[in-house]
């Protein structure tokens, strides 16, 4: 048994409100710059996924759309209709709001895919002016975006879909 | 019911629901089963089978592999005749000399960081209670350890490896190290080890306040 986390409403969307606002450079400020050649050539997340698709990776250009562009959309709206729901003091769909948040807390890790797999090409492609890898500042509003929403959903209190 | 493993929660205990705050009263459990809120269906109490020998034998067995992952190097990319060899801190160390310190130490946390806490940790507060010794910061480490969950993305990290793998194999020539399925064998080992772990039974058996015994 523990204590009902502290202002639980407020913090919740703090976080989500911070979270959103996240959102927009980390998906229009490249993640990943290809220098090749004294010439380089960014990419967004977005621009990743298509490159993946073009080139007939599709089931890998899937899994990182999944993870990095559907998946902390998805978790944002799902925490914003939670607020709202709890807040509005619904009584409809308890069951199905808390299953809802359990896989929220479940998922929003995987957004985290993209990030590494730039650090570990930044790591490996290494090689002078054939090719070196850098990671852009997209990676870092990206990591936020996911941060804040584990934190998002940390502090949001499931016993309030609850409450009468 | 079987005299070997003591049944769970052998005084009726009442426990609130962590997700709808439901009070329920539950009766001793045989191992391999759980208890689930009537209300919600969130998971109560479990008594997982093995007991507390199964998650020591899988925590040190998780131990072993995060030594064997973290000292080799996992992956080696080879193009034009150069190589390039990276362990697990590698990732972190690229983001850090890129200049981005603060990624690098996210990265850091829950690739190595967070994953070595939560298997020694795990294996403290079991060791402890297995062999009946009141080791220091008993409780502290215990409530640390469910913090520390959300925050082991060895998983992820293990998509991260496919993906970046997969990308690279197209204009270069990748290989595999030791270190690679170390890491594979350390995340299920790991999954394992935190299905056999249940929380509530190592807080029974330490008591919840300072200077609160159980018999056990």
């Amino acid at each position: 048994m523990h204590f009902r986390k502290l202002n639980s409403i407020s913090t919740t969307w703090a976080f989500l409100l911070a979270a959103m606002i996240a959102y927009l450079p980390a998906n229009l400020y490249p993640v990943m710059t290809v220098v090749s050649f004294g010439k380089g050539q960014s990419d967004t997340i977005m621009s990743g996924v298509i490159y993946l698709f073009l080139h007939g990776d599709w089931p890998l250009a899937l899994i990182v759309f999944v993870a990095s562009v559907l998946v902390p959309l998805l978790k944002m709206f799902a925490l914003g209709y939670l607020l709202i729901s709890v807040q509005r003091r619904s009584h409809l769909r308890k069951q199905q709001r808390t299953r809802l948040y359990r896989i929220v807390e479940l998922v929003g890790r995987w957004s985290m895919v993209d990030i590494f797999v730039v650090a570990l090409l930044a790591a490996l492609v290494n090689v002078g002016a054939i090719a070196t890898i850098e990671p852009g500042v997209g990676a870092i509003a990206f990591t936020t975006v996911v941060i804040l929403t584990i934190f998002a959903a940390a502090s949001f209190d499931p016993r309030l879909i609850w409450d009468r | 019911m079987s005299q070997r493993h003591p049944p769970v929660s052998s005084y009726a205990e009442l426990i609130a629901c962590h997700e709808c705050d439901t009070l329920s009263q539950i009766p001793a459990l045989a191992p391999g089963r759980a208890a689930r809120c009537r209300c919600c269906g969130c998971v109560l109490l479990r008594n997982p089978k093995g007991g507390l020998d199964r998650s020591i034998a899988l925590y040190s067995a998780a131990f072993i592999l995060l030594l064997l992952a973290n000292a080799f190097p996992f992956l080696t990319l080879e193009i034009q005749g150069r190589s390039e060899v990276t362990n697990i801190f590698g990732a972190s160390r690229a983001l850090y000399h890129a200049g981005m310190g603060e990624l690098a130490v996210v990265v850091f946390l829950t690739t190595i960081l967070a994953p070595a806490l939560l298997i020694t940790s795990s294996l403290y507060v079991l060791l402890a209670v297995r062999l009946r010794r009141p080791l220091p910061a008993l409780r502290t480490v215990l409530s640390w350890i469910s913090q520390l969950q959300p925050w082991v993305m060895l998983d992820v990290f293990m998509l991260g490896v496919l993906v970046a793998f997969v990308k690279l194999g197209n204009m270069a020539t990748m290989h595999v190290g030791i270190s690679l399925f170390a890491f594979f064998g350390l995340i299920l080992v790991t999954a394992a080890a935190t299905a056999a772990f249940e929380p509530q039974l190592l807080w029974q058996q330490i008591g919840y306040r300072r200077g609160k015994t159980d018999a056990g």
